[in-house]
């Protein structure tokens, strides 16, 4: 083979599947009786979210005081846990809509499930912004609606920003997981046998009768979706680090901070849509679908974001320095240095050193190895965080106001708690809900390639060789 | 309303309370149905519950008192309601008074000012004046009198005393607190004549007996040493924290000194100021040189003082043979060089507390150095009993132990607590038939008393005083007694008349005998008026100095323990007053807690850090406390503070006693009770670590600099040299970033991202300047803050959380060596910055700028995402994390009298919004609607707007006004060239500024007392 020859892609979806037996593996999920496990994990998922209600019962009883917030630092885990949550709500719309709009045929495997994921974690983190605040009753009043007192929220502030960003992230990643959901409903409302089913998915299959007009429409539906979703994957993050980008706090007033949150935010993405993955694909026997070239795949991308990630660390210190401000140059060596060096550290090994693993096939390929290293990374990026967050209050610019942040056990319940939402949303889901999305998959599958019929409409699949790599490592 | 007449209302408490209803009222302050107000408490429901009272009791209306006091100024056609009405009246403290103001709102005093003509105050006050507000309110205050712990009445006291008291040969030991009042006087002396068998002993933990003693040795008479540092150019405190509120006299002092600090021009010049001290004091923070010593070495450093004047003047020849450890030293050469040259114009003092001798050695050198007069006078004080107190009174206590005595009669003291356990008061009391105890709370003493007789706050009684300087003035009520209860006089008149007689009668007969006839009439009116009498005071001694005898003591080998009243709580007597359990101590800002105090390498050397619990014993007595170390503190000494440790006095004053929400059981509060140890100021102890901690709520956790601009200062002669050493260009070499951008553009400024406000010309523009060379630390400013704007107080635990409330701050650092350090203060309110950053970021615009240029809060509009004091770079917006109003206004099951206290002018800030200076919008707002109906201009006279913190400060450190008035004071000190910006280079515009601070330490001590400024 010469340099510039053309080398083949493995099958996206191995085994010998043939459309029917790709709508048996996914749609048996859902109208199968529901497994025992199921409801063990679901019974943990309420316990959790149980605890969730009443760390915020408590909160809105009691007022924020339950957490360790004080003078200096007046954003604590609330703001971290909200910004991990959005982070991590990234993967899914960046693989659905961008890797979309680049014909990255590997995503049919994942996007459902990740979209999933992202709307999910963008309801945990739409928590935080809520019940943060002193007076929960008028949180009404960040959105601009008229009223009586002729007030306009202040178009100033970040925090109004980040209001209309989630949301819009929020809604537009809704549309577009519930437009790529509408074939599969009514695939499951044509094989559904009972009557409560049938209705249910029939009303959610809008209709849909699968004829060429209704495809013509979800397709275009679709594309204008991923290409409205496409600039907001970018924005979001962006508006979030506007929230501390925008104020004028040592270590929170920096123009690095939109890229390098949107790199953090697919970073932590991509390693908790890999974390629910691996598990998912066990336990349901998706590994035909979700096969370790999609896992290799996303691993590259931690491993490249994960990069990003550490340049911009970095590249912090290296602007702090040639800045010449002295706050800025103390806050910097303080995180490395100072009260906070154990998060710091915690963070520099969870997110820079431990992604670079990645550079080695073997370890990319490794199922365990990849589920630990994604658990790893997400710690990180929480880390990051708490590291920009009370680092930067705790020690700003007039020595006599430092002080040192502890956490109470409401912040840790309260943040435990989201996962009883997240995983109680996502249980439900995969119970309910095809995890794969069945139509679009199927357009991968060699059956779907016209290249692969004859004249006479006979199937004669076309034979791909993966050439064996020369060396195991690349 | 009809039954009682306004005769009876008028006239006397004690018919009213016979009846039932009011009795009742008495006891629960508010009817039944008042207990529904828990949340916070608004005006007008606050009206709404006065309204409720005075329906059921009948009353025609509040708590007026029952003979007319006349308003200070300005007084408007009778009560206008939300008008507040200014009475003068003066606070005893320590056997002196000083001068007050009281704002009053329909019939409630509400904020305790200084009053302007009062020599004693010159119209400032310290942090004690403020805080008395709250104690007058305080609901654990003794509200009744009690008869062997059963309930009694004030009137049952008075049957008792007429019956009892009969017999003038019973055998009577009468222990009072020191009292200026000659009302007091007077009927000491009655009382001395007509039961001829008492004996009186002033007692006072920390009182000035010692102080007098040492001019008697010295001038053979007892007298007041009076300081007049206004003309001192040289002042030299050995051990003498008179900045302090722990001295009697720190307001005249504080303003006496400070007031030979301002400097506004090259070409002014400075007073300098040598400490001598083994803590670190205000005072030594103050001083331009400063030496630690061990307390027991103050008598060896006067010492040696002396001997080293007994060359250079004449009068100290006895000491000319002195030789000891400071002989020969660069300090004592330097001091006493400097001294010799500006006798007559300098003043050597000395800590009340140290011994006789030492007293006496210091008057020797102030008369020898021609100072009598000019900058020290003796003052006769007449309330002085002819005796030495300290051994009387330890007299009395062995008398009563061997049963000499048929009754004690405690008068505002609490021996049984502030002894030490070797005199072992409490069982000296038991052999004694009636023991008496009259104060203010049901304390240690009240417990082993069979009377306790409660005392009236003077806001509520007539009483009269000199203060320290001997400025006569009387106490005018500011409202009725809240409780069943009487004043110092009326006790002392029912035992010795066995009636009770009103105060007012009592005061007034007393100046009807300074004041014949007719002129009693004029005169009364006028010195109610202006709360002073300014004819008449202490008499100047015409003083001859004896010879005095040198002695030698020699200091305390090894560990020193000295002891000391508390910079907030004093001798204990304001353990329940929140306000100040919460102010942080001025310099090692600790709060609710005292701690043993010692150098680093003290601390070093025993192995402890801070918060490690050590045992201090002295005599074989020993406390478990938590460790401090206090950089600048002399090693091997060790300083504690008294007034903790109380068990039953007052919510406050044993927390962690009782189940509050404010507590968490598992940490410790309260304080630990230093009074076993307390033999003298100090003594020779042992300090050993203990295990466990005791956790300190501490509410400035850094103590350096850290190298930055925030604070400026230089020596008098580098700002001779250099007028803009406080300049941004001077301090980092270069120009503040953006001006040279901004000249271009033809701006004065640096440009913004943002909308810049543009201001009408019709506003006045509000800017604060603080003086950083005359504040001295005390932290008046946030108790008068606190009083004026409803701060709540938070309690230990929260604090300890870092969410401390004050909106005035006083930032402490530490400059130059940690075992010797300078310490320097810098008051921090709100800086109002122009270009604010709280304002940009508020995602409801609840703080927006104002069109007077404030930066302003709306508390309705806040929703409390904390954004705010986030992006503030000053860190001085505080959070209400929890309801505090509720839990600090709604205290208990009692419905709360201490809301009276609040300034209904100010918002009681609900439960998650963002609070913090105002710069006293209610007084800048009431100036500018007066301004506007006296004269139509929209622009407030200079001088008619006061803030807070500006009119209690003793220092006058704070200037505010209008910037738009070229001649305002304020608009003035922002001219001058020491006039700086906090973090200028953030372009945040402050119209709070600083002027750079100003140091004049003796050249030829400079590199000894690291004196190198920060900048």
């Amino acid at each position: 083979m010469s340099k510039y020859e053309y080398v083949p892609e493995p099958a996206l979806v191995k085994g010998n599947h043939d459309f029917a037996s790709i709508t048996r593996l996914v749609t048996d999920v859902n109208l199968r009786p529901t497994p025992k496990l199921w409801y063990l994990f679901m019974l943990i998922a309420n316990a959790l979210l149980g605890v969730f209600l009443l760390a915020v019962g408590y909160l809105i009883w009691e007022g924020t005081g339950i957490w360790g917030l004080m003078n200096p630092v007046g954003w604590g885990w609330a703001i971290i846990n909200f910004v991990w949550w959005v982070g991590i709500g990234h993967a899914g719309t960046l693989i659905s809509a961008i890797l979309f709009l680049f014909r990255q045929d590997w995503r049919t495997a994942i996007n459902r499930f990740a979209e999933a994921m992202t709307i999910f974690a963008v309801i945990c983190a739409l928590m935080f912004p809520g019940i943060h605040v002193g007076r929960i009753w008028v949180i009404y009043w960040v959105f601009p609606i008229p009223n009586q007192m002729a007030m306009w929220p202040n178009f100033n502030s970040p925090l109004l920003w980040d209001v209309f960003a989630v949301s819009t992230y929020f809604t537009v990643s809704l549309l577009f997981w519930y437009v790529g959901l509408v074939p599969d409903l009514a695939t499951l409302r044509d094989k559904a046998t009972d009557k409560i089913r049938k209705l249910a998915y029939g009303i959610g299959a809008l209709g849909w009768t699968g004829s060429n007009r209704a495809w013509w429409n979800y397709e275009k539906a679709y594309m204008i979706l991923a290409g409205l979703a496409t600039p907001l994957v970018l924005s979001v993050h962006t508006i979030v680090s506007f929230d501390f980008a925008v104020s004028m706090i040592p270590g929170w007033h920096t123009t690095i901070f939109p890229p390098y949150f949107v790199a953090g935010a697919v970073f932590s993405g991509f390693a908790m849509v890999l974390t629910l993955m691996l598990i998912c694909r066990k336990v349901y026997g998706m590994e035909d679908i979700m096969t370790n070239d999609h896992m290799e795949k996303m691993n590259i991308i931690i491993l490249v974001t994960g990069s990003m990630v550490g340049f911009a660390y970095i590249m912090e210190f290296f602007i702090a320095w040639y800045s010449g401000v002295e706050y800025e140059k103390a806050i910097f060596m303080l995180r490395a240095t100072g009260p906070y060096a154990w998060a710091y550290w915690i963070m520099m090994l969870c997110n820079v050193i431990s992604p670079q693993v990645f550079w080695v096939k073997k370890l990319r390929r490794h199922v365990g190895f990849t589920f630990f290293i994604s658990i790893v990374v997400n710690i990180g990026m929480w880390f990051e965080r708490f590291v920009i967050t009370v680092s930067s209050l705790a020690n700003d610019y007039l020595p006599s106001s430092w002080d040192y942040f502890s956490p109470t056990i409401w912040d840790v319940l309260t943040y435990v708690g989201t996962f009883g939402i997240f995983f109680t949303l996502f249980l439900a889901f995969l119970r309910f809900l095809p995890m794969i999305a069945i139509a679009e998959i199927k357009a991968i599958l060699p059956q779907a390639d016209p290249h692969n019929y004859d004249e006479n409409q006979e199937y004669h699949p076309h034979v791909v060789e993966v050439p064996k790599p020369k060396v195991d490592r690349v | 309303m009809s039954e009682v007449t306004q005769n009876t209302y008028w006239k006397s408490l004690n018919e009213l309370a016979q009846n039932k209803e009011y009795e009742n009222f008495v006891e629960r302050e508010f009817p039944e149905n008042a207990t529904e107000l828990t949340d916070g408490v608004s005006r007008k429901g606050f009206l709404r519950v006065m309204g409720a009272s005075i329906a059921l009791a009948g009353f025609a209306a509040c708590r007026r008192p029952v003979q007319k006091i006349l308003p200070y100024s300005n007084q408007p056609e009778d009560i206008v309601p939300g008008i507040p009405l200014f009475y003068a009246t003066a606070m005893p403290f320590q056997g002196s008074l000083t001068g007050l103001v009281v704002e009053n709102h329909e019939g409630r005093p509400t904020k305790v000012e200084g009053n302007d003509l009062h020599p004693g105050s010159w119209g400032n006050t310290n942090a004690y004046h403020q805080a008395t507000m709250l104690e007058m309110y305080d609901p654990d205050r003794s509200r009744t009198p009690l008869r062997n712990g059963e309930k009694a009445s004030t009137s049952d006291f008075a049957t008792f005393a007429q019956e009892y008291f009969a017999d003038t040969n019973k055998r009577i030991a009468f222990i009072s607190e020191a009292n200026s009042s000659p009302s007091f006087t007077a009927l000491k002396q009655n009382a001395l004549s007509k039961f001829t068998n008492a004996k009186w002993v002033t007692y006072e933990p920390f009182g000035e007996d010692n102080a007098i003693e040492g001019n008697r040795i010295a001038f053979g008479s007892r007298l007041r040493t009076h300081y007049n540092y206004t003309n001192a150019d040289v002042v030299v405190s050995l051990d003498d924290d008179f900045l302090a509120p722990t001295h009697p006299n720190n307001v005249e002092y504080a303003k006496q000194v400070t007031g030979r600090r301002k400097v506004t021009s090259t070409s002014d010049s400075m007073s300098r100021i040598y400490s001598i001290e083994n803590g670190f004091t205000l005072t030594g923070s103050f001083a331009d040189n400063r030496l630690r010593v061990k307390a027991s070495e103050i008598e060896a450093f006067a010492n040696a003082l002396a001997a080293a004047l007994s060359t250079r003047v004449n009068g100290l020849n006895a000491f000319r043979g002195i030789n000891n450890q400071f002989t020969g030293s660069d300090f004592i050469t330097a001091l006493a060089d400097d001294l010799a040259s500006n006798a007559g114009k300098c003043a050597v003092s000395v800590g009340l507390d140290h011994s006789v001798y030492t007293h006496s050695v210091v008057t020797a050198i102030n008369t020898s150095l021609n100072n009598t007069g000019s900058t020290v006078n003796y003052l006769q004080v007449p309330s002085f009993d002819n005796q030495n107190n300290s051994q009387a009174f330890a007299d009395v206590v062995s008398e009563m132990k061997a049963g000499n005595f048929d009754a004690v009669v405690m008068i505002g003291t609490n021996p049984v607590y502030t002894t030490n356990t070797d005199l072992d008061f409490a069982s000296a009391l038991t052999n004694v038939e009636e023991v008496i105890h009259f104060g203010t709370y049901k304390d240690e003493s009240s417990k082993s008393a069979s009377w306790h007789v409660s005392r009236s706050h003077f806001l509520e009684t007539w009483g009269d005083g000199y203060s320290f300087g001997g400025a006569r003035s009387v106490i005018q009520p500011q409202i009725q007694p809240l409780h069943d209860s009487i004043s110092e006089i009326e006790f002392l008149n029912t035992i010795i008349s066995g009636e009770l007689t009103s105060g007012y009668e009592l005061v007034q007969n007393t100046f009807k005998g300074f004041y014949s006839g007719s002129r009693f009439e004029n005169r009364w009116k006028d010195i109610l008026h202006d709360g002073i009498d300014i004819t008449d005071g202490y008499n100047r001694a015409n003083v001859q100095l004896r010879s005095i005898t040198p002695s030698q003591t020699s200091p305390i080998d090894g560990i020193e323990v000295v002891i000391r009243p508390d910079s907030s709580i004093y001798d204990g007597r304001f353990a329940n007053l929140g306000w100040l359990q919460e102010l942080p101590d001025p310099m090692t800002k600790i709060t609710w807690d005292n701690v043993a105090l010692m150098s680093p390498a003290t601390a070093a050397s025993i192995g402890v850090e801070n918060e490690d619990l050590v045992s201090v014993a002295v005599n074989g007595k020993a406390i478990s406390i938590a460790a401090w170390i206090q950089p600048g503190h002399a090693d091997d000494s060790i300083t504690l503070n008294v007034g903790y440790g109380r068990e039953g006095i007052g919510r406050v004053a044993d927390m962690g006693r009782e189940n509050s929400q404010l507590l968490d059981p598992s940490e410790n509060y309260g304080g630990v009770n230093v009074y076993p140890l307390h033999f003298s100021l100090f003594a020779s102890g042992a300090i050993s670590k203990s295990s466990g901690i005791y956790k300190i709520a501490c509410v400035q956790d850094h103590h350096s600099l850290e190298g930055r601009d925030m604070y400026r200062q230089a020596t008098l002669e580098k700002y001779k040299d250099t007028p803009m050493y406080a300049s941004f260009a001077y301090v980092h070499k270069y120009d503040v970033p953006g001006m040279k951008e901004a000249a271009e553009l033809g701006e004065d400024q640096p440009i913004s991202l943002f909308d810049e406000q543009t201001y009408s010309a019709d506003e006045p523009q509000w800017g604060m300047a603080i003086d950083l060379n005359s504040c001295f630390g005390c932290g008046v400013c946030v108790i008068a803050c606190q009083s004026e704007n409803n701060i709540p107080v938070i309690g230990k635990r929260e604090v300890n959380r870092g969410r401390e409330m004050h909106w005035i701050r006083n930032d402490r650092y530490y400059v130059g060596d940690e075992n010797n350090p300078q310490a320097v203060h810098q008051p921090v309110p709100c800086m109002h910055c122009e270009l604010a950053p709280c304002e940009q970021v508020c995602p409801v615009a609840a703080t927006t700028h104002s069109d007077d240029g404030m930066n302003q809060m709306t508390y309705n509009r806040c929703i409390g995402t904390r954004y705010c004091a986030n992006n503030c770079p000053f860190k001085v917006r505080r959070f209400n994390f929890f309801n505090y109003p509720k839990e600090y206004l709604t205290t208990g099951e009692d419905p709360d009298i201490i809301q009276m206290a609040m300034n209904p002018e100010v918002t009681v800030r609900f439960r998650g919004v963002m609070e913090k200076c105002t710069y006293c919008v209610q007084r800048v707002n009431r100036a500018k609607i007066n301004t506007k109906i006296e004269t139509g201009s929209p622009k407030p006279a200079d001088g008619t707007v006061v803030t807070a913190c500006q009119q209690a400060c003793p220092a006058d450190a704070i200037y505010f006004g209008d910037l738009t008035d070229e001649s305002s004071t304020v608009a003035k000190m922002k001219r001058n060239e020491r006039n700086y910006l906090m973090l200028e280079e953030l372009n945040v515009r402050p119209r709070t500024s600083y002027i750079a601070k100003l140091t004049n330490p003796n050249p030829v001590l400079v590199d000894e007392t690291n004196q190198e400024p920060a900048h």
